[in-house]
Parts: structure tokens; C-alpha cells; sequence
């Protein structure tokens, strides 16, 4: 019973979520409402599972060994303070104290990382055995030296009295060169959105609307209702 | 050409331009052709692209026993994507005799990691929970439960996704630290999370990684391949459909491919078109 709700609901929320590519509708935001509803719900839910997992059954279970996680709740609870107008400032302590742990975890190896490896990484041999692994490689370097210079904005060569100098051709062939990299990758970042946006279609396709014609067609024909509904309101306002 | 004709020409043009341009008929069209290869299959053929290969390779030179530590981390919109590949390659490690140890750091991922397992029993068939794979499930805390986990799986978590306390699992006390893994394998639909494995996980541990990610993170989690600092990408699902065919084993994921074919074909005509528009339009000396 309960896998046959199931089965209905998710069939209906797919259809009436993508009900909006054409109008926008009750079963629109009825589908848009309990989905955010989950969402939250849920959220609170699991983060409440993971506190009880990780700090509050072991606590339970012998409080002398895990004494030491008294600290974190409370570091925890002083965020709920944000809600009080008299206190809300007590609240600051456990944000700041959240953000030093983090950023301190992520500097441990965020310079090598982010920037040294990356940097190493750029480092490439222009001359090979390999032609095409030197082609690769130059296209590598000049393109990343290029893409760094666009973002240099205090110094730039100017044109003087109206005739370009040789330094201002010059950096303007590198931001150019730099400017076209960009563009071929923003150009496969949108081909690669376009990618996954088809493949959540396909795939909920797949997995919630083709083995469920009989609820599928029932969340078509409501949402058909609903949209003319919609239509003949917005023609009557 | 007169001017009347010219004018004809150029109203004509507009007329195309803006059935062109109608979102619906570029929604219905997508919706047609992507039901289509759904209902009758066109089985077009895919090749294997030399990054899945190099995926495929490296888990099967991995030694059998070794243990594997999978993050489970994409939402249910990513499902599509990232679930094909998830599926082909715990099978290709579970048939290596590989240990899996699986947690999530998103909140969804749980959620997602039990709708796999129940729809895909036959991967899990034959392996026994706490000696061949463990679920460790939702720990909350972004980059420092990935710091964590490294450190001491034991140590960051008191009990698993099924409320067995961790001590008692037999996976985790040979398997506890990053060192002690063969391979970490990121499935995220979250450009974050890569950066929390990147940098606790390899940088310190030099733990390798597999990332399994959305098409759309495919450019921004290229820097990490160039510089070393991960194996290999899986990007979308294609590569899920790819490697189903490397391990044998159909799914959704190739399933998908003949709708996604077809689908970008649909994409293509109304690029070249729109461009044909858009040039005809420009070159007459009309603006937009």
C-alpha cells in the first residue's frame, strides 16, 4: 500500500514540477510546497540523527570516557541564540568558533592544494618527443598565462597620443589569447549543463514516469485541468 | 531582388525567427524525441572513452581485498547521472573482492546509497555487512568530517547508518585511516565536496581518487587530474553508461543513451538554426 503511494506521489511531483516549462499553475506550486517541505524536514531530521550518533548516544553510554563532547554541543546550541534579541551576540562566539575550525582545517593544505599543485601542474615541458603532447602543452601554458593576465587589472599599457605602442599590441594579442581560453571553457561548461539538465530528464523518465504509464497519464490529465484552469483565470483577471 | 521581395524575404524570416525561438517548441520536441528511443530502443552504438577506460583499468589492477573508501554525496536530481556509475563500479569491486566503506557527507546521500542498494540488490548479493562493506551514513560537518574520517573513522563516528556501534564492525578495525585505503572514490553532485577530499584526504594522505561527478563539474574538476591530484574523472552518465559496459551489466545509465542522442541532435538543429537566424537577421542589417 505504502509503495503504491509512493509510486503515485512520485509519478504526480515529477509531472506537476515540470508542468511549469508551460504554465505556471496550482499543481505547480502544490508539488514546489511539499517539496520544499521534505527537503527541510528532512534535513533537520538526519542532522539530528548525526548529533545523536556522533555525540549525544556515546555520552549517554559512559559520560566519563566522552566527557570532552559537552564542548561541541554547547559550541553547537550558542548558534540557537540568534533568536534571541537580548543574546543574539552570544551566538557569534559559536559561528566564529565553527569558521576557525574550518578555516584552519582548510589552510593545513589549502596552499598545496589549491595553489601549489596547481601552479606545478602548469609547469609543462614545450619541447617532447611527443608533437601533439607539445602542442597540448604549449596550448596549456600560453592559454593559463594568458587567462592570468585579463585578471591583472592594475597594470595595464595604455595608448599613448593615439598610436599604439608595441608593449599595448602585445598585451592586447595575450588578453585576447586569454579571452578565447575562457570562452572554450564556458563553451564546454554549457555543453556539459546541457548534458546533465537532459540527463535529470532522461533519467527521471527512466526511473519514475515509464514503469508507471497508469499514475503518469493521471498526473498529466490533472495537471492538463489545472493549467486550463490557470488559462481561463488569467483570461477572466 | 527588389525591395518588396527583400521586405517579404525579411518578414518571413522574423515568422521562422520566432517559431524558432518559442520555448514550447523546442520543449515539445525534446519531449517527443526524447520518449521515443524510450519506447522503441535505437541501441546505438557508444565507444569507451579513454578516461573511463583509465577508471576501469585502475580498479581492476587494484589487489583483490583492498579496502575502498566511497562517499556517497549526490542528490536525488543527480540521481540519473551519477547513479549508473556508482552501480558499475562497486560491482567491478565487489567482483575484485574489494572492502567497501561508505559514508556520506551530503544529507542526501544516505537516502540515495539505500535507494541503490534496494534497486540494485544483486551487486550487494553474496556480501556480508561488516566483513565485506560497511555504511557508516550521514556525518554532518562538510570539510571537517572528511578530516575527520581520515584521521579516524572510529574516532569521527560512534555508530554506523544502522546503529551498530563502529567498534564492533570488523571492516573498520582493519580499515580506520586514509592510509589504510587503496583508493577513495568521490560520487558528489557537489563541487565542494571534491575540494574536502582533495585536500583531507590526498594532500595529506596521498590517498588516490576517483571522482564521480555531474557533466556540468566535468571543466571545473579537470585542474585536479592535471595536476595529479586525482586518478581520473567519471564525468556524467555517459561515463556510467561506458563503464555498465566494461563490467557487463545494462542499467539506466545506457539505457539513457539512445534519448540522449537523439535529444542533443534536437539541440544541435536549433543551434545551427538559431545561428542561421541570427546571422541572416545581422547581415540584412536588422538589430534584434
Amino acid at each position: 500500500m505504502i509503495e503504491a503511494i509512493q509510486i503515485w506521489l512520485s509519478a504526480a511531483l515529477v509531472i506537476w514540477i515540470w508542468s511549469f516549462v508551460y504554465k505556471d499553475n496550482y499543481l505547480y506550486r502544490l508539488a514546489q510546497h511539499i517539496f520544499l517541505g521534505a527537503a527541510a524536514g528532512y534535513s533537520i531530521g538526519i542532522s539530528l540523527d548525526s548529533l545523536n550518533k556522533t555525540a549525544l548516544v556515546p555520552l549517554a553510554k559512559s559520560p566519563t570516557t566522552n566527557m570532552h563532547l559537552i564542548i561541541p554541543i554547547i559550541i553547537g546550541l550558542l548558534f540557537f541564540f540568534k533568536y534571541s534579541r537580548r543574546y543574539y551576540w552570544v551566538a557569534r562566539y559559536g559561528v566564529g568558533i565553527a569558521l576557525a575550525v574550518g578555516t584552519a582545517l582548510a589552510f593545513r593544505t589549502a596552499p598545496m592544494a589549491n595553489i601549489i599543485r596547481q601552479v606545478n601542474a602548469v609547469l609543462l615541458p614545450l619541447w617532447t618527443p611527443d608533437p601533439v603532447k607539445t602542442l597540448n602543452n604549449w596550448i596549456h601554458v600560453v592559454i593559463t598565462l594568458s587567462a592570468l593576465v585579463y585578471f591583472i587589472f592594475t597594470v595595464t599599457p595604455r595608448v599613448v597620443e593615439g598610436r599604439p605602442t608595441i608593449t599595448y599590441r602585445l598585451y592586447d594579442a595575450v588578453l585576447r589569447i586569454g579571452i578565447y581560453g575562457m570562452m572554450v571553457a564556458f563553451g564546454a561548461t554549457l555543453a556539459n549543463t546541457i548534458m546533465t539538465r537532459l540527463a535529470f530528464f532522461i533519467s527521471m523518465n527512466l526511473q519514475y514516469l515509464q514503469p508507471y504509464p497508469l499514475e503518469s497519464l493521471s498526473a498529466i490529465i490533472l495537471v492538463a485541468i489545472a493549467i486550463l484552469f490557470a488559462m481561463r483565470r488569467a483570461r477572466a483577471g | 531582388m527588389d525591395g518588396e521581395e527583400g521586405l517579404k524575404m525579411g518578414t518571413s524570416l522574423k515568422r521562422l525567427d520566432t517559431i524558432i525561438g518559442t520555448r514550447q517548441l523546442l520543449y515539445t520536441l525534446l519531449i517527443i524525441f526524447t520518449l521515443i528511443p524510450m519506447f522503441f530502443p535505437l541501441r546505438l552504438p557508444i565507444s569507451i572513452s579513454a578516461r573511463t577506460k583509465k577508471v576501469y583499468n585502475y580498479i581492476d589492477n587494484l589487489k583483490p581485498g583492498s579496502y575502498i573508501f566511497i562517499d556517497f554525496d549526490y542528490d536525488p536530481a543527480g540521481r540519473g547521472e551519477i547513479e549508473p556509475q556508482a552501480v558499475a563500479m562497486m560491482k567491478h569491486l565487489f567482483d575484485k573482492k574489494c572492502k567497501l566503506v561508505m559514508a556520506s557527507l551530503g544529507t542526501t546521500g544516505p537516502v540515495m546509497f539505500e535507494i541503490m542498494r534496494k534497486t540494485n540488490p544483486d551487486i550487494f548479493a553474496g556480501k556480508e555487512y561488516g566483513k565485506d562493506w560497511v555504511n557508516i551514513g550521514y556525518v554532518a560537518g562538510g570539510e571537517s568530517a572528511a578530516a575527520g574520517l581520515a584521521r579516524s573513522i572510529s574516532g569521527t563516528v560512534a555508530m554506523d547508518a544502522y546503529g551498530n556501534p563502529i567498534g564492533n564492525l570488523p571492516l573498520i578495525k582493519e580499515a580506520d585511516k586514509a592510509e589504510q585505503f587503496a583508493l577513495a572514490i568521490v560520487f558528489t553532485t557537489g563541487t565542494d565536496t571534491l575540494y574536502y577530499f582533495v585536500r583531507q584526504w590526498f594532500t595529506p594522505y596521498k590517498t588516490p581518487l576517483i571522482l564521480g561527478i555531474l557533466g556540468v563539474m566535468g571543466p571545473a574538476a579537470e585542474p585536479f587530474v592535471a595536476a595529479g591530484q586525482a586518478v581520473e574523472l567519471m564525468v556524467g552518465q555517459v561515463a556510467g553508461a561506458e563503464y555498465e559496459v566494461l563490467v557487463g551489466r545494462p542499467g539506466i545509465g545506457l539505457g539513457a543513451m539512445d534519448a540522449q542522442s537523439t535529444s542533443h541532435a534536437i539541440i544541435l538543429i536549433f543551434i545551427i538554426l538559431g545561428n542561421i537566424m541570427f546571422w541572416s537577421v545581422r547581415l540584412r542589417g536588422e538589430k534584434r
